[in-house]
Order: structure tokens, then sequence, then C-alpha cells
């Protein structure tokens, strides 16, 4: 192999790189690369046309390329993964027809040329020969910090968010992590990173032209993901062998063969591709057992900064006791703890539609501070929508809703799959209270060790409220649906949010993991929160709610004082179907 | 644009969207069930005209006309051919990634999307082995005949005769799936597989239908859409990519929407064409800026089943 077959392939290998933090990290199925390295490899050459040195068009092409990413990834910001994976491979194609049709951009079908060895004049009056050595060298170097950033990207705090969107985007928006500024972030160090890679080949093959960089390409490099999946080490390397091995292969079979023909080296490397994504399911099966390796960097430094935490759950402390230990208030984002009994959200009239059926109409509720609120009612009263539109994800057709940020829980028990119940709690906290550029500095080495501290600090108490200390570094599918829910109420307290909305939270639960779960609220109550529970069971409502709220037909039919309310005639008429 | 150019286009327009219409229907149909998006569909719709021309005619095809029998034979092998490519497709590429039980866990989109994309890049490559030229002229089975407008403007018989046909099958088998039994079963299992599968409905076998009756109306809008121009056997993807542009504009599950679809991508498209301002060139460009903007939008279509 030559060396400009090497140097090629390397490039090609940075451009894996950059889509599998898209694709192995982030979950988005990105066709679009071929695009991306277009508009590096193509851009450069045409703004050298335009008359700048190839050092600044390179970088002002990479530049572009980071741009149009982050626009992507505007554009698909909200879309489904099979949405993702269209509007990229229709952005492939879109780039690919437009530089064949319009040649004014790409110097039609035979490209752009410019002298392959050329000579660069760097600062400090030094002059570096591109030569295709000189390619090799940086190309590795390229590969080399790629790998070694996105690593550390992957472990600090947009790391975090974006495998949280990737496990469960819903669930992940809910907690308050930014879900369309995070994806532009991902999809503009993708596009920046294929750039450079097509700025790159350009450069070492001195021409770049459309057939070099068809929507194939992109094929190519997801397949090379894919075999690759998101393992540290391996999964580059299994890319490259990919990118390297298959048209090798391919060309070699139809060599030795009788059939000496392009047309068989095409046949044999799609068999080949199709192979390889027929082991994507193994893959994906090795990495779901590999979860406690990606997260361990992670355990280790909360470990490092929980001696001075005062930790009390891994103390060994029994489950009982630790809703009381956790001292450090949960609300830090807000730490006046407000007065018990002040109004933190106040809604008025709430009607909210969805399709034909009017689900609220005109319901009225006040949370306050200190308040355990049960809102019960029959199935289909527009307890779960209520709960959307004070969660901000629905919005109500008609009334006002004033007052705090509220975060929810959902009915559906299971979390991230692939974090572990400190990770998910961790991510809760941050999106809670997310420090200003933070994973900027976490990435530039910058470390804000007393957020980290009070962050870790937060988890713990989190975890500890709910009497799940001791599992915060176990698997997260080896916990049992009571142990879900109770993670489910860790990760809503930890946002810091004062109004905590839950829906469900007791189904499931063995009669231990309810008394954790009513320490945790009434923990939760005592530290000024104000903790809206829809619920089914009348008698946990009775013993354990200050105030509750009976609805029926999207109003409220009843309020006060459990023992008033569920003595009501029309609750029991409604609610329980007993005739009056 | 003169009137007898704008009727030209609205024809010839129509009638091409009626065939972009019959692939829509196919993705809407196999969207609706399974959540998937088919990638190799326009390679399909490509692959099982080839099939048909090799079995008939040979791998050196000329655009002559053909005889009664050999028309028959072309237009069931292509119908047949879709229909398997299509479920063979679907068992080896796509079903892996599926959750065994539907409506259970999420299914590996990422592994579909790249089964479906390299299961259509090798039919392309397979076909190119006997067909090595980049584009043929295929045989046409309907009228080569034109109606003068005037000015020296034809429209040309067959465009009705596409439509015609185009219109007749799409319509008919979406009024077919709206009353018969099979249709019930396919609706049934595209709004609760489980509750389906607990009533004794073999979603599996009725999903693989879908997909051979995708497969097939891909063939045939193959075959109506081959002879207008010269077709080489790598020309699927951008097919594939107009049809699921269309069925977008259909709103990506309706049926009688994918159809309404292709009528107005292909209408659209070939005003763009005759319009002097803007030409081919950026006809080619619409149906996937139209895709790139509109796909994003349809997340509530594009449940990532």
């Amino acid at each position: 192999m030559s060396t400009i077959e090497l140097a090629h392939d390397l490039y090609l290998l940075l451009a894996v790189l950059g889509l599998a933090l898209a694709v192995a990290h982030a979950g988005l199925p990105m066709l679009a690369q071929s695009a991306f390295m277009a508009v590096g490899g193509i851009g450069a050459l045409q703004l050298e046309r335009l008359g700048l040195p190839i050092g600044s068009a390179v970088v002002v092409a990479v530049a572009g390329g980071a741009a149009i990413g982050s626009l992507t990834g505007l554009l698909i910001g909200r879309a489904s993964a099979a949405a993702v994976a269209l509007t990229s491979w229709g952005l492939a194609w879109l780039a690919y027809t437009a530089l064949l049709t319009f040649p004014g951009l790409s110097g039609g079908a035979q490209g752009l040329t410019r002298p392959a060895v050329d000579h660069l004049s760097a600062v400090f009056g030094l002059t570096i020969t591109l030569t295709p050595t000189a390619h090799l060298v940086l190309a590795a170097l390229l590969c080399l910090l790629a790998l070694a950033g996105s690593a550390r990207l992957r472990r600090g705090p947009a790391g975090l968010d974006v495998a949280a969107l990737r496990d469960d985007r819903e669930l992940a928006v809910s907690l308050g992590v930014r879900a369309v500024t995070r994806r532009m972030a991902v999809m503009a160090i993708c596009a920046g990173v294929a750039a450079l890679a097509g700025a790159g080949i350009s450069l070492l093959l001195g021409v770049a032209a459309p057939a070099d960089l068809s929507p194939l390409l992109s094929l190519q490099l997801l397949a090379a993901v894919i075999v690759g999946g998101s393992a540290p080490l391996v999964g580059p390397v299994l890319g490259l062998v990919v990118i390297v091995a298959i048209p090798r292969l391919a060309d070699w079979l139809t060599q030795g063969g009788s059939i000496s023909d392009q047309a068989a080296a095409g046949v044999i490397t799609a068999a080949i591709l199709v192979a390889c994504i027929a082991l994507r399911p193994r893959v994906t099966a090795l990495r779901g057992r590999a979860w406690r390796h990606d997260d361990a960097p992670r355990a280790g430094a909360a470990r490092a900064t929980a001696g001075d935490a005062g930790d009390a759950a891994s103390a060994g402390a029994p489950p009982e006791n630790d809703a009381a230990s956790a001292a450090a208030p949960l609300a830090a984002a807000a730490p006046a703890r407000p007065q018990a009994g002040a109004l933190l959200l106040a809604a008025r009239g709430l009607h909210c539609r969805i399709g034909d059926v009017e689900i609220l109409r005109g319901l009225d509720l006040e949370l306050r501070a200190g308040e355990i609120h049960a809102l019960i009612g029959a199935n289909g009263s527009g307890k779960t929508t209520a709960l959307r539109v004070l969660a901000g994800e629905l919005a109500p057709s008609a009334g006002a809703l004033e007052g705090e940020r509220v975060r929810r829980s959902f009915q559906r028990t299971h979390g991230f799959a692939s974090l572990s119940p400190y990770s998910q709690v961790l991510a809760a906290a941050r999106a809670g209270d997310p420090a200003p550029g933070g994973s900027l500095l976490r990435f530039a080495g910058m470390r804000d060790a007393e957020r980290e501290a009070a962050e870790d600090r937060r988890v713990r108490a989190a975890l500890a409220l709910v009497g799940l200390g001791e599992r915060a570094q176990d698997d997260p599918q080896r916990l049992g649906p009571g142990e879900q829910r109770l993670l489910q109420v860790a990760r809503v307290a930890a946002t810091g949010a004062r109004v905590l909305a839950l829906d469900e939270p007791a189904v499931g639960m063995g009669p231990q993991e309810r008394e954790r779960l009513l320490a945790a609220l009434r923990e939760l109550a005592a530290q000024g929160c104000a903790v809206l529970v829809v619920e089914h069971d009348l008698r946990l409502v009775a013993a354990n709610a200050t105030v509750v709220t009976v609805i029926d037909e999207g109003r409220v039919l009843a309020h006060g004082a459990p023992g008033a309310v569920i003595g009501d005639e029309r609750v029991r008429e409604v609610y329980l179907g007993v005739a009056a | 644009m003169s009137a007898a150019v704008a009727q030209q286009a609205l024809v010839t327009g129509l009638a091409t969207g009626a065939t972009y219409g019959l692939i829509a229907l196919g993705f809407s149909l196999v969207h609706r069930l399974t959540g998937v998006i088919a990638f190799a569909h326009g390679d399909i719709a490509v692959g099982a005209v080839f099939l048909a021309v090799l079995v008939v005619i040979g791998t050196t095809p000329v655009a002559s006309s053909l005889g009664v029998a050999s028309a028959v034979a072309l237009i069931a092998l292509a119908l047949i051919a879709g229909a398997l490519l299509s479920a063979a497709v679907y068992a080896a590429a796509v079903r892996p990634f599926l959750p065994r039980v539907r409506g259970g866990t999420g299914s590996d989109v990422i592994g579909w999307v790249a089964g479906g994309l390299v299961a259509g890049l090798l039919v392309r490559e397979l076909l190119s082995l006997p067909f090595s030229q980049q584009a043929y002229a295929l045989p046409d089975p309907l009228s080569s005949g034109v109606i003068g407008l005037g000015g020296g403007v034809t429209l040309p018989v067959r465009a009705f005769e596409v439509l015609a046909i185009a219109l007749v099958v799409g319509i008919g088998v979406e009024r077919a799936l709206a009353r018969s039994g099979a249709g019930a079963l396919m609706r049934a299992v595209s709004e609760d597989p489980t509750a389906a599968a607990l009533l004794g409905v073999s979603t599996e076998r009725v999903i693989f239908a879908a997909f051979g009756l995708a497969g097939a109306l891909a063939g045939l809008a193959g075959l109506l859409i081959a002879p207008a121009a010269p077709l080489g056997p790598t020309d699927g993807v951008l097919l594939g990519l107009q049809g699921i542009a269309a069925a977008l504009l259909g709103r990506l599950g309706s049926l009688r929407l994918a159809i309404a679809g292709g009528l107005a991508l292909g209408v659209l498209e070939s005003f763009i064409t005759a319009w002097t301002a803007l030409g081919a060139r950026w006809a080619a460009l619409l149906p996937l800026i139209l895709l790139v903007a509109i796909a994003p939008t349809r997340s509530n279509g594009l449940l990532a089943r």
C-alpha cells in the first residue's frame, strides 16, 4: 500500500471518528457525512481560487462545515432517528446532485484540481512541503487528536447529556436537558471533522471531484462506525479495517478469481457491507454488556470527591434512615428555603385539547411549598394531561399558569438504559443547574472543583433520599420496577426544581419501597418543595397527602384535606362508582 | 410558458406523478405497519424492471415494440420480481432490527436504516453485472402515438395510458385495503400490533404481505416510468427518494394522500422543467429539497418504533 493510499485512508478514519460521535454516542443515523466532506474538500479549493492562501482556505472551509453541521443539527433538532436518517440521506444526495448539475460549484465531473505536492508557508517563516508523508503524519496526528477529543467530550457534562438524550430523549428533555443545543453541538463537531477530512483528501490528491464524494461514501463511513460501535479503542480500529480492507479485499478476490471486473468488486463490497450490518445486533449486545466500562471514569471521579461530601449512604446505613440523613437540601438552585405554605404555582381555568377531545375544561390548581398534594380522579379524567400542561409539555388553549418550573416523572418505569443510577441523577442535577459554558471549560481542562463537589453532593443526597445510595453504580437493568420508580423520584428531585409532579410513583412497589417513597416525599416537602402526586391508591393518599384535589372531566370536583375530600359523596360517586 | 406547453407539462407531470404515487403508496403502507422507511424501495422498483427485462429480452434490450406474449410476461415478471425482492430485503435487512414483540422495546433504527441502504446497494451492484452500460432504452408495451396541440407542441398518448393505469391500480389498491378483510388485518396490525397478535393475527405474515404488495407496486411503477427516458441500473436511489418525497407530501401514512402527493410532485417537477428560468436541473433538486425540508417536521409520522 502506498503512502498516499494510507494517508487517504487515515483521513477517512478521521471522518469516521467524527461520525462516531453522532452515530454511536448520540444515536443519530447520520448519512450526510459525504456532503460535509464536500464542503471541506471542494470549499477549500474554491476559496483558494478566490484568492485565499490554502491554509486559510482550509480553516474557513472547516469552519463553514461546522456551521453547516450545526444548522443541520438545528434542522433535525426535534426529529426522530428515522427522520434524521431520511433528512441526512436527502442532504447527501442534494449536495451530490447539486455539485453534478451545477458545474460552477464543483468544476464539473472532473472536479477542481491543484498541485498535489505544495509548499505551505507556515508561521515563523517555516515552510512545510505537503508531501504524501507529511500528509500521513498530519492525518495520523489528527486522528489521535480526534480520538482524545471525543473521549474527553464523552466523559464531560455534554457527553452525559448526549448519552441521556440517546437513551431516552423524552425523559432527558423532561429533566431539562437542552436537546436541540446538544444536537447542534454534536453535529457541528461531526461535520467540522468531516470537512477537515475532506480538505485533507483534496489537498493530498490535488483534486476534489463530486464522484469521490458521493452518498455511497456516507454509507461506507456509516458501516465503519456500525462495525466499530462505540468501543473506545477497538471501535476506530475496526472502522479503519472496514475502510481499508473491504475495497482491497474486493479487488483481491476479483483479481484472484476468474472474474476480473470492477462490477464484481462492487458486488463484493456491497455483500461485505451487508454482512457488517448483519453483525450489528451482536455488536449492540456487546455494548450493552460493556456499559459499566463507559461509566467507570465518572464513577471514580465521584468517589474521589465523595470523601469530603459527608456521604452517609455508603456507610451502609439501612435504607429507612437514608431519607433522614439526606441533610443536604436538594433545591440547590434556589438556596433560600421558601416559607411553608408559600404559593409556588397557580393554574387558573386551564383548558387543553388533544386532537378533537377537550381534556382539561377549566382546571384550577394551586401548589404550595411544603405540601404533598394528591391529584386523583377516574381514568380519563385528565390527570396526566394536567401534569403535561403544568410541566410545559403541552400548551393550554386557554387559562393562566403562573409560578415556578415544574419537573415531572412519567408513568413508564425505565430510565436511561446505559447510564448508572449515579449518572442518571447527575445528568438531571446538571440539567437543573447548568454551568454556563461548563462543557467547554471541562473540555479545555478547566475543572470547577467546587461545582463538581456540589453536584456530587446533590446526586448523593438525591440517591440517599430514596434509599438507592448503595445502588449508585449498579447496572440500571438490574433495578427492580419499584427501584426504577424510586430512581425516577431521585432524578426529578435532583433537578432542584421546587415543584415536582410524580405520575403514579407507587405503582409496582412493595411495602418497603412504598415506605421509602413516602419518606422521600415527606423529606422533599419538609425542604420546601411542593410535591404533586397522581395516585390511585386512596388509602395511601388519605394517610400521606396534605391536600387532595379530585378532578373529573378536566375540572376540579373537590379540593381540601384528605379526610374531608375522600368522604365527599360526589367524589365517592364519580371516583369509586358508588351510588350516592 | 404558453398554454400548450403548460398543458403538456400538466399531462406529462400527472403521468410521472402517478407513478411516484405508486412508489409512495408502498412507502406509506410499509411505514404505517412497521415504522420503517424502506430505503431500498427505489432500487427494488428499478431492479424488478431489469430482472424482468433480463428474463424476457436478455442483457441487451432495445426500445423495440414487443409482442403481446412478451409484454404480458414482462409485466407479470416485473410484479413478481418486485414483490419477491421487497420481501427478501425485509427478511434479510430490516426484520433483524425490529423488536421481536412489537410495541415492546424500540427498534434499532440505525440498524434498519443501514440494512435497507446496503441491501439497495447490493441490488444495484448485482444489476450492474449483466447490465454494464450506464443507461438503457427499454421497450415500451404502451403506444407511442402523440396528440398535436398546435404550435409544434404534442402530448404523448402514453402519458394518458400511464396516468390511467397508475391511478386505477393505486386507487384500486387503496380501496381494496380500505374494504377487504386483508386491509382490515393490516390496519389492525398498524394500529395495535400487540392486540392484533393476541387476537390471533399473524402480524409477521401481514408485514410480509405488505412488503410484497409494496414491491409489486414498485415493479409496476418502474415499468411505467422506465421507457420515458433511458434508465440505468443505479437510477433506483433517486427514484426512491422521489417516492419518499411524494409520500412525505402525503404525510407518510395515508395511502390516499400518498397518491395525491405523487401527483403533486410530478406536476411540480414537470412545470419547473418547462419553466425556462429554472429548467430540468432545478427539477432534479426539487424532490431532494422537499425531502430535506419536510422529513424533520414529520416526527410524529416517523415514529421511532
